[in-house]
């Protein structure tokens, strides 16, 4: 495994070096990170974005209005729908936004939620009419709306905890076939249960939404609902896992817990909005939650940009007036002095030609991670600047205080694995001391890499066990990270999308449930000390590689572990970069007072940095000891070193 | 036993359809990781040449070369036009501008031709049909896997014996280490939606000759077909699509033909429901390539 993955972490450095811990040297000036010292409270954003959403859904109504105003009766309907569509929309992205995973699904949900509220809501004379076979005693019911819509939510839940255990479990493409199928088999039930929906014709006689009103709180409600969820520990733990699975879960995220919750979120609004469609039209069927129009609610979250609940309003408005503009077009109107022909499928046009458009050049979306609050927090922030530009920031590392060491020593006993008849790691038993730097090095295919995602639930032993003092450690990435054993990837997995700071903050959510019993660190301190406290309000990916290196190993201490497992944290590095290294995370093992276990095969590395070092050899221990011991043990200079000296 | 044996036979043209559709689907998901909805418009685009074509009173045996000419180059200009320029990118934004496609290509042939059913004469064969005890064979069902099998033992030839599918076989193995030992990254991509395109040419040609008829929505149902299989079969994999695009065709006529007559409607629920259990019980299984992510 090795060689390749050597490989691609060193195309991956490609000519960016690292740029050798210097401390804001980047080309980052201007008031932006002075604000990073006196950042507003931790519900600011949430609020921002909120208010920021509200007038942007607001501005974007009226010019629906002022729209509407000039031309046919058709488009009185216009902004109803539009509203109705935010609902839709901004419910998916609640899902699909912050989880990364592609939903087709979604309408079966919208579905079985117009479906349960309509049926209700239908009166129960029109009832005995329209459906006399229905089953469920439903014939001789009838709720209110308002009761039958809140009632069509639950049991859109209800589903949606069913499906959530089985896509929670998958993800990418998995789970949108899933997703996919989902859409079908309702489609499929509501077109052929005819004694229940009415089959594939349109069921009427649903007491119809007077107004906008209701439409317009809806609107608003869902969109603090999915700011709500931006912002919560969940949202930000699925982001997390949306911008890297793997590393997320090494992270100590239960990545299907959290998907799991976003889709049930997600599918309760969607339903609601799909009530909401089926009271505004005053008829219901299956045609009207076909595949056409997934395609259609995709296509709005996609061209607006799925990040936020800003490029979700805005693609809906977008797709909205864009296909109603031009289905006025195609109608054949004079138009301009003009006398347009008749054309039909010109709104279907539109919505390929802009959603293929956004796909090829822009794929995050029109507005890509920019959401309505950042633009409000920024006004904000201008103005506290004016009243706070003579503070100046700390820029300097700060040394912070050293934390305790944990009790107990990290323990793999006989740990094994065999890739079909090949035995990548063969029972090697390793002790790491509390505080102890522990060096495992070996050449190129020794098992160094395995041996860590063995111990870090990555891949399943095939023999032996890893224990922290008496306590087994879990058998999954998550439960290994929050178990205390926290690690970093040969090959970075930093969260490229997500700002430096929030890379070290997921760790902190993690660490605040799940690592109470050990000291609380500072984020603020740990970007100081890894040299990044004036890139942490920049995306991970815009970082230098040496700077991503010092956010993987920040990242992994925020979690406050007992042992940091460093995955050739010099590779690709200069000799005075790996000199620097050394002592950052002999530093960085202080500050938390964690034992580390460091893999590389550079021996000039290891043998300053470590107290004791493994060699390990296709798979098994050739030696261990002192730096000096190891260097003169005849087998290691055979098998290792021979090359090299 | 009858029963079973008709069933077979019936379901053996539209499975061995599907089964060339998959193929397909699994060869350009192996070279970029992209499910290609857009694969299903080559059927549309043979359907309005053939409805041309036919029109002008030529014969079926200039048509078929003719549609499936049309589906090699129709799937090599997707793939240079559009996938080219995504190439690389995260897997949902590849699927979505495939479906991104998809849609285009139905409003382009509404816009430009008709929303509405063009027909055409079939060939007289096709609906002709023979029988051995009492089991009938239709004779379409016959031809088609006939068709099916040849281009199969093709297929298996060319990714075994060429350079061509050596190349296609590495870099479904790994692409950049095929890049690496010399691969030219566009050409093996192009040779991929070549081939693909060649095999949805034939599948067409079977199809139209039974079809008789042009519409501009008619490439999704079978694609969605072919999706299906080729992911039943494990995506990537070209004996699984084959296997999945048999067993889906059957399977559809073995549902159709058990449900009571007023439920017919549900076939396609039932059978998204069996693949939805399958990925219950294999969550994972079903998508190897994905898993085999390197740490």
């Amino acid at each position: 495994m090795s060689p390749s993955t050597g490989f691609a972490s060193g195309s991956d450095s490609g000519g960016t070096p690292g740029s050798g811990g210097t401390t804001g040297s980047g080309g980052t000036t201007g008031s932006g990170d002075v604000a990073t010292s006196r950042r507003p409270g931790p519900a600011a954003p949430l609020f921002a974005s909120v208010l920021g959403n509200f007038a942007l859904l607001l501005v974007i109504t009226l010019g629906g209005f002022a729209y509407a105003s000039v031309g046919s009766s058709a488009r009185d309907q216009l902004i109803t729908e539009m509203l109705i569509s935010v609902v839709l929309v901004v419910g998916l992205q609640v899902f699909m936004g912050n989880t990364g995973v592609l939903s087709f699904g979604h309408l079966g949900f919208a579905s079985i939620g117009a479906y349960t509220a309509s049926l209700l809501a239908i009166p129960e004379v029109r009832k005995h009419v329209l459906l006399p076979d229905a089953p469920f005693g439903i014939g001789n019911i009838e709720v209110p709306v308002f009761s039958a819509t809140i009632i069509g939510i639950a049991v859109t839940f209800v589903v949606a905890l069913i499906v959530g255990v089985v896509v929670a479990r998958t993800n990418g493409l998995a789970a949108t076939m899933i997703t996919l199928a989902l859409l079908f088999m309702v489609d499929s039930v509501a077109r052929n249960w005819t004694d229940l929906t009415g089959g594939a014709g349109n069921l009427g006689s649903i007491p119809r939404l007077e107004g906008r009103v209701w439409v317009l709180v809806c609107a608003a409600i869902t969109i603090s609902i999915a700011a709500a969820f931006r912002f919560s520990p969940i949202g930000r733990m699925a982001q997390a896992s949306r911008e890297d699975d793997l590393a997320a879960r090494a992270m100590g995220v239960n990545s299907s817990m959290v998907r799991f919750v976003a889709l049930v979120l997600s599918a309760g609004i969607v339903g609601l909005g799909g009530a909401l469609r089926s009271q505004s039209l005053g008829t219901i069927g299956p045609s009207q939650f076909s595949f056409d129009f997934t395609i259609i609610v995709i296509a709005m979250l996609v061209v607006g940009g799925m990040q936020t609940v800003s490029g979700a309003i805005v693609g809906t408005a977008i797709i909205t007036f864009g296909k109603e503009f031009f289905r006025f077009l195609g109608d054949g109107p004079q138009w301009l002095g003009i006398d347009w022909p008749q054309v039909e499928g010109l709104p279907d046009f539109f919505l390929a030609a802009v959603l293929l458009a956004v796909l090829l050049t822009r794929p995050a979306g029109l507005l890509g991670a920019f959401d309505a609050g950042d633009l409000v927090l920024r006004i904000v922030r201008r103005r506290r600047m004016k009243s706070t530009a003579l503070l100046t920031p700390s820029a300097q590392p700060v040394r912070a205080p050293r934390a305790p060491l944990g009790d107990d020593s990290l323990v793999a006993h006989g740990l094994g694995v065999t890739f079909g008849g090949f035995v990548a790691v063969d029972a090697v038993t390793i002790t790491v001391a509390p505080g102890e730097i522990r060096g495992l090095i070996g050449p190129n295919g020794a098992g160094k890499t395995t041996f860590v995602n063995l111990v870090t639930g990555l891949v399943e032993p095939s023999h032996g066990e890893v224990r922290l003092g008496e306590r087994r450690v879990g058998t999954t990435p998550t439960r290994v990270a929050r178990g205390g054993v926290a690690r970093t990837f040969q090959n970075l997995r930093v969260f490229g999308g997500l700002s430096v700071r929030e890379n070290i903050a997921i760790a902190g959510l993690v660490a605040r449930r799940h690592r109470r019993h050990r000291p609380a660190i500072d984020a603020d301190a740990l970007l100081a000390a890894s040299g990044l406290t004036a890139f942490a309000d920049h995306p991970a990916r815009a970082l230098d590689y040496g700077n991503q290196r010092r956010l993987e190993i920040a990242r992994a201490a925020a979690l406050r572990p007992d042992f940091l497992l460093l995955d050739e944290p010099t590779s690709g590095m200069s000799d005075t970069e790996s000199a620097a290294m050394v002592s950052h995370i002999r530093g960085i093992a202080e500050m938390v007072g964690a034992g580390v276990l460091v893999i590389d095969h550079d021996l000039g590395f290891i043998t300053t940095i470590c107290d004791h070092v493994t060699v390990l050899d296709q798979g098994r221990i050739l030696a261990e000891g002192t730096p000096a011991e190891v260097k003169t043990d005849p087998a290691v200079v055979a098998a290792y070193l021979g090359s090299h000296a | 036993m009858t029963e079973i044996l008709q069933n077979l036979a019936d379901g053996l043209g539209a499975g061995s359809t599907y089964a060339l559709f998959a193929v397909g689907v699994s060869l350009i998901f192996g070279v970029m990781h992209l499910v290609n909805f857009a694969h299903g418009e080559l059927l549309t685009l043979g359907a309005y040449l053939a409805y041309w074509m036919l029109l002008r009173e030529f014969g079926w045996w200039v048509v078929v070369p003719a549609v499936i000419g049309a589906a090699v180059l129709g799937s090599m200009s997707i793939e240079f036009v559009a996938f080219r320029r995504i190439r690389g990118a995260n897997p949902f934004t590849l699927l979505l501008t495939s479906f991104a496609l998809e849609v285009l290509s139905h409003a382009v042939w509404k816009v430009f031709v008709s929303s509405k059913r063009k027909p055409f004469a079939t060939p007289e064969w096709a609906f002709e049909s023979f029988a051995i005890g009492s089991v009938r064979f239709e004779w379409w069902n016959i031809v088609a896997f006939g068709v099916a099998v040849l281009s199969f033992a093709v297929t298996a030839f060319v990714l075994r014996r060429t350079m061509f599918g050596l190349a296609v076989r590495a870099a479904a193995e790994d692409f950049d280490a095929a890049r690496l030992m010399g691969v030219k990254a566009n050409r093996v991509i192009s040779g991929a939606f070549a081939f693909a395109g060649l095999l949805a040419g034939i599948a067409s040609s079977l199809i139209l000759m039974r079809k008789g008829g042009a519409e501009p929505r008619m490439g999704a149902d079978p694609l969605l077909k072919a999706v299906i299989a080729a992911v039943i079969g494990g995506l990537g994999s070209l004996p699984g699509a084959v296997a999945g695009g048999l067993a889906l065709g059957v399977t559809e006529v073995f549902v159709r033909d058990l449900l009571p007559e007023d439920l017919g409607g549900l076939t396609d629920g039932l059978v998204f429901a069996v693949i939805a259990l399958l990925f219950i019980v294999r969550p994972q299984g079903l998508f190897n390539v994905e898993t085999a992510e390197r740490v």
